[in-house]
């Protein structure tokens, strides 16, 4: 029997029971669904942090740290010191800077505080940079929205970002630049806990950055150069050192950052962008496995179906299977027949799951934008609303049809071979 | 003339649940080409299963079935399903596909061969016309009589030139008066078409057309004639 007979005979049996055949391909496409709609909405989320680490996060930096804050939660080696009283200082960079392929250094202070205007106090975090250097490190991130940022600031000059201007996305702005702000911080190592105050200078507003910043500027906070906050925090401590390198090679940043720990006894962690990206992707790729795997299940509740069909199916159809056997038909071409409908029922599903759950993921993605929206409105100074659009990609959509396709061809292979395996005469006298 | 079918010291038993049942116990049958031979016999006479081994359709316990000097036993399923493929089956309840048109029922047996559509096509209008029934041809089984049905069965047996017509109880489930005109059919078929047919029936009217009758009895042949 010709292939093109084949695939017609099976569209016609599939045809005679159209409510059978739709509900079995429903489950197919409740399955692929999930797949796609969890997939795509995971790839998107991490395209969209991948991108904004990028932004925000040079790739040919390094983060030195004594174990707090970023390192803490990505430090690569594990190493930590905080416990040992070991303390990170502002000169500190001048042993950086003589380590090779270190291009130059810089140190920073900070704390959370305030920013009063007079009327509201807005919870911000005070960080004390270099600006000159900071401007370079983060180029394209710590830039003015108007005007340029300040090279040789004066003591009250501030940078604050844009969250802390505009803090609720609307008319509304908690201050602009050239206006005077109150910079508080508490601080809580004399007794009684004192608020130190001065009253700074907004030189600019920087340009929105977006999403959440892990290490490099960020929206919600307020920079003043690190020679007053070295004064005003009252410390030649500093929370961490950006390093930026000569160039973003994996053997440099390796290097460097084995000197950088061996110049300090292995009591600082390094991070290296490059090595947060790294952790992030296989984060990911165990999460969407993970969501995968669920969605999967799904597929296999389909796959059950689809064999629970064709075995009712092969029985109603015994006595045609008789027919066929006597008009000489082969036992691989009634097999071939039956695995014929079920790939079909599978494809149909596999091409309608792919199309709905990409519907889907961009139906979450639009919801979780309006919610996340919604959060952030009161919040927007210290979480930035995030955007997820949905990626589908063509090995997405291909893993998806060979997967609808597959689950209904190995489930319909028992019944299949069964309905192949029939002796004729008997098949002719079922009733 | 060629002997087609050949049946040596035949034996068939099957099993019903525990026990074993002698269906046929050495049967021994030739048909030559262009024979008209008729299998009568009462139920459980083993008429059928000797149609069936003669179809191709069974292999026997013991003894030989030969057809067309093939020996049936040494087959195996692809093989037996070519050879069948040589024969042309008609049943009693029709077994017709009941999705198909009368056309497409005649088409099915050239689609397994692998004709092409424009070949069958062409045949299986030939054939219903030759049955009587070309102007029928895309009506469904539910849309036919009982008569008509069996006359698109009769077409859809003769797509592949088959060497043989196997037919079990061709008029049992028909009236009469229809069951009159598909006997004419069959005689019609073997006197001008040369049809070699191997029949088994319950009708004496049916028995009394063809050219040969065996008489069944008890698994064996009891008696031969010649009309």
């Amino acid at each position: 029997m010709k292939a093109q007979d084949i695939l017609s005979y099976s569209f016609g049996a599939i045809r005679l029971r159209k409510l059978r055949a739709g509900l079995t391909t429903l489950g197919v496409v409740i399955g692929i669904a999930a797949i796609v709609a969890l997939l795509s909405i995971t790839q998107g989320l991490q395209a969209t942090i991948t991108r904004q680490l990028h932004t925000g996060f040079a790739t040919d930096t390094l983060i030195v740290s004594t174990g707090g804050g970023l390192g803490a939660g990505f430090g690569t080696g594990g190493e930590r010191a905080a416990s040992s009283g070991f303390k990170l200082l502002i000169n500190d960079t001048q042993i950086i800077d003589n380590i090779t392929d270190v291009e130059t250094s810089m140190a920073i202070i900070q704390r959370v505080g305030w920013t009063g205007n007079g009327t509201t106090n807005l919870t911000t975090t005070i960080v004390g940079v270099n600006f000159t250097e900071y401007s370079s490190i983060y180029s394209s991130t710590f830039v003015a929205e108007s005007g340029a940022i300040p090279l040789n600031p004066e003591n009250e000059t501030i940078v604050v970002g844009k969250r802390v201007s505009d803090p609720w996305k609307n008319e509304t702005l908690f201050c602009n630049a050239n206006d005077n702000v109150e910079i508080i911080w508490t601080n809580a190592t004399t007794l009684p806990p004192k608020n130190e105050t001065y009253t700074g200078h907004v030189a600019v507003v920087l340009k929105e950055i977006g999403g959440f910043s892990a290490g490099g500027p960020s929206d919600s906070s307020v920079y003043i150069p690190i020679s007053q906050a070295q004064s005003f925090f009252d410390t030649d401590e500093c929370n961490s050192i950006i390093v930026k390198l000569k160039n973003d090679d994996k053997a440099t940043i390796d290097n460097v950052s084995k000197a950088i720990k061996d110049a300090f006894s292995d009591q600082v962690s390094v991070t290296s962008a490059t090595a947060v990206l790294n952790i992030l992707s296989s984060v990911f790729s165990i999460i969407q496995l993970f969501l995968a795997g669920i969605a999967a299940i799904s597929l296999l509740v389909a796959g059950i179906g689809i064999m629970n069909i064709m075995i009712v199916s092969l029985m109603e159809r015994t006595r045609e299977i008789g027919i066929l056997k006597a008009l000489g038909m082969k036992n691989q071409t009634v097999l071939l027949i039956f695995l014929c409908e079920s790939v079909i029922i599978g494809a149909v599903g596999a091409i309608i799951g792919i199309a709905s759950g990409w519907v889907l993921a961009n139906v979450v993605a639009i919801v979780f934008r309006g919610g996340g929206g919604a959060f952030t409105g009161n919040q927007a100074a210290t979480t930035g609303g995030m955007t997820i659009t949905p990626l589908l990609t063509p090995t997405v959509t291909i893993l998806a049809l060979v997967f609808g396709v597959g689950v209904s061809a190995i489930f319909a292979l028992y019944p299949a071979w069964r309905a192949s395996k029939l002796k004729p005469v008997e098949a002719l006298r079922y009733e | 003339m060629a002997t087609i079918v050949e049946a040596a010291n035949l034996k068939k038993t099957y099993m019903l649940g525990k026990i074993p049942v002698d269906a046929l116990r050495g049967v021994n049958l030739k048909v030559e080409s262009g024979d008209f031979l008729a299998i009568l016999g009462p139920s459980g006479s083993g008429k059928s299963t000797l149609l069936n081994l003669i179809g191709a359709l069974d292999k026997p316990s013991e003894g030989k079935m030969l057809i067309e000097g093939i020996d049936v036993s040494t087959l195996n399923d692809g093989q037996l399903a070519d050879l069948r493929r040589g024969i042309g089956f008609v049943f009693q309840f029709f077994n017709l596909i009941p999705r198909f048109t009368a056309r497409e029922n005649v088409e099915l047996p050239m689609a397994i061969a692998g004709l092409s559509k424009a070949d069958r096509r062409k045949r299986a209008e030939d054939l219903l016309e030759t049955v009587g029934l070309k102007e029928r041809m895309n009506h469904k089984p539910t849309e036919l009589s009982g008569g008509e049905q069996q006359r698109v069965a009769i077409a859809r047996a003769l797509a592949n030139n088959p060497k043989f017509l196997v037919m079990d109880e061709p008029t049992g489930n028909i009236d009469s008066k229809t069951a009159n005109e598909i006997i004419c059919l069959i005689k019609r078929l073997n006197e001008e078409k040369a049809v070699t047919i191997i029949m088994v029936t319950h009708d004496q009217h049916l028995a009394g057309q063809s050219k040969k009758l065996v008489q069944m009895f008890d698994g064996l042949i009891t008696k031969e004639v010649v009309n």
